[in-house]
């Protein structure tokens, strides 16, 4: 199997001896990086910030014993917290609610026009309804940056696929935006 | 690179050639150049779509959530030491370990010059007291 170059690979090492400047370099590395994943996979902050924690945790935990060249130290955080994100998106399905759950507002503010922050909740909350595994392709590979391969290595799904639930997923979004025209005024 | 290939390369990676499949992204730029009328209406649409996605704003973390996962560092068994501090202990254990030898040593030659100075005194006393005894077979003899 051909060694997987990896990027954090020194930064992993380090943290697995216990040093305090590279674990600190990586809360700042990794962090933003697992907050914003969770945040859009589940459209809620405080389940986000409990993810991200415990996605780090066990990113301390699995350091010391990291082998390198197998795969990607972020590729690996990525399945951990997309598993995590799952387990509640999972849990949130089988929690039987007498009512349905609240849509966000996803109308422009009446007295105010649509500012900058306005339309950024709406396309929150746009991607939040998406399929599950269409705001995931969409996450991964627009947002987290990730290739093509690995996402949809991730996903366990083909290119392919992963192409399909992405064009689906972006066309999704313009169709519940379809009023916004971003660069106008306020934009 | 086809027509339809390309259309499906931008509906799905968007408008924005850098995040286009390192394999084909060469070739679909290639095909922008030689079409530019042919795809200027779907470069357009695509890019709407990454400018409206580019308005979802990334929440950063708090400190007070920074501070609690460097603080789970130390609960995950991860112990804080730095290269530089491992010098440190290094240096105070080869201090200590200094000291016990130059301890060792002193006690050793304590004993040792202890021995010597009650053997000599040792020594004093027999020869006293044979002066003594010859003293006293001196005066029983005559």
């Amino acid at each position: 199997m051909a060694l997987v170059a990896d990027p954090d690979e020194d930064l992993v090492r380090r943290v697995g001896q216990g040093d305090p400047a590279a674990i600190q370099a990586m809360v700042a590395r990794k962090l933003p990086r697992m907050l914003a994943l969770a945040h859009r996979m589940l459209g809620d902050a405080a389940e986000a910030e409990d993810v991200a924690q415990e996605a780090m945790f066990r990113a301390w935990k699995q350091a010391p014993r990291w082998t390198p060249g197998q795969a990607r130290f972020d590729t690996w955080l990525h399945r951990v917290g997309l598993n995590l994100c799952y387990d509640r998106l999972r849990r949130r399905r089988e929690v039987p609610t007498e009512a349905p759950p609240e849509r966000p507002d996803e109308g422009p503010s009446p007295d105010r026009g649509l500012m900058a922050a306005d339309v950024g909740n709406r396309v929150n909350a746009a991607l939040a309804h998406l399929p599950d595994r269409q705001r995931e392709a969409v996450v991964l590979c627009h947002y987290q940056e990730l290739t093509n391969i690995e996402a949809a290595a991730l996903m366990e799904v083909s290119v392919e696929a992963l192409e399909s639930l992405l064009s689906r997923g972006r066309r999704g979004l313009r169709l519940a935006l379809a009023d916004i025209r971003p660069g106008a005024e306020g934009v | 690179m086809t027509s339809e290939r390309f259309l499906a390369l931008i509906a799905a990676y968007g408008a924005d050639a850098r995040r286009w499949p390192e394999g084909e992204r060469e070739a679909a730029k290639a095909f922008v150049a030689a079409n530019p009328a042919a795809v200027h209406a779907a470069l357009a649409e695509a890019d709407e779509v990454d400018a409206l996605l580019f308005l979802s704003r990334a929440v950063q973390p708090s400190m007070a959530l920074r501070d609690r996962v460097i603080a789970s560092a130390a609960a995950a068994g991860l112990k804080a030491r730095r290269e530089g501090r491992r010098w440190l202990d290094r240096l105070a254990l080869a201090l200590g370990a200094g000291w016990a030898v130059a301890t060792c040593a002193g006690v050793a030659a304590g004993i040792m010059l202890t021995t010597h100075l009650t053997a000599d005194a040792q020594a004093d006393a027999v020869l006293y007291q044979a002066s003594l005894m010859a003293v006293d077979d001196t005066e029983v003899l005559g």
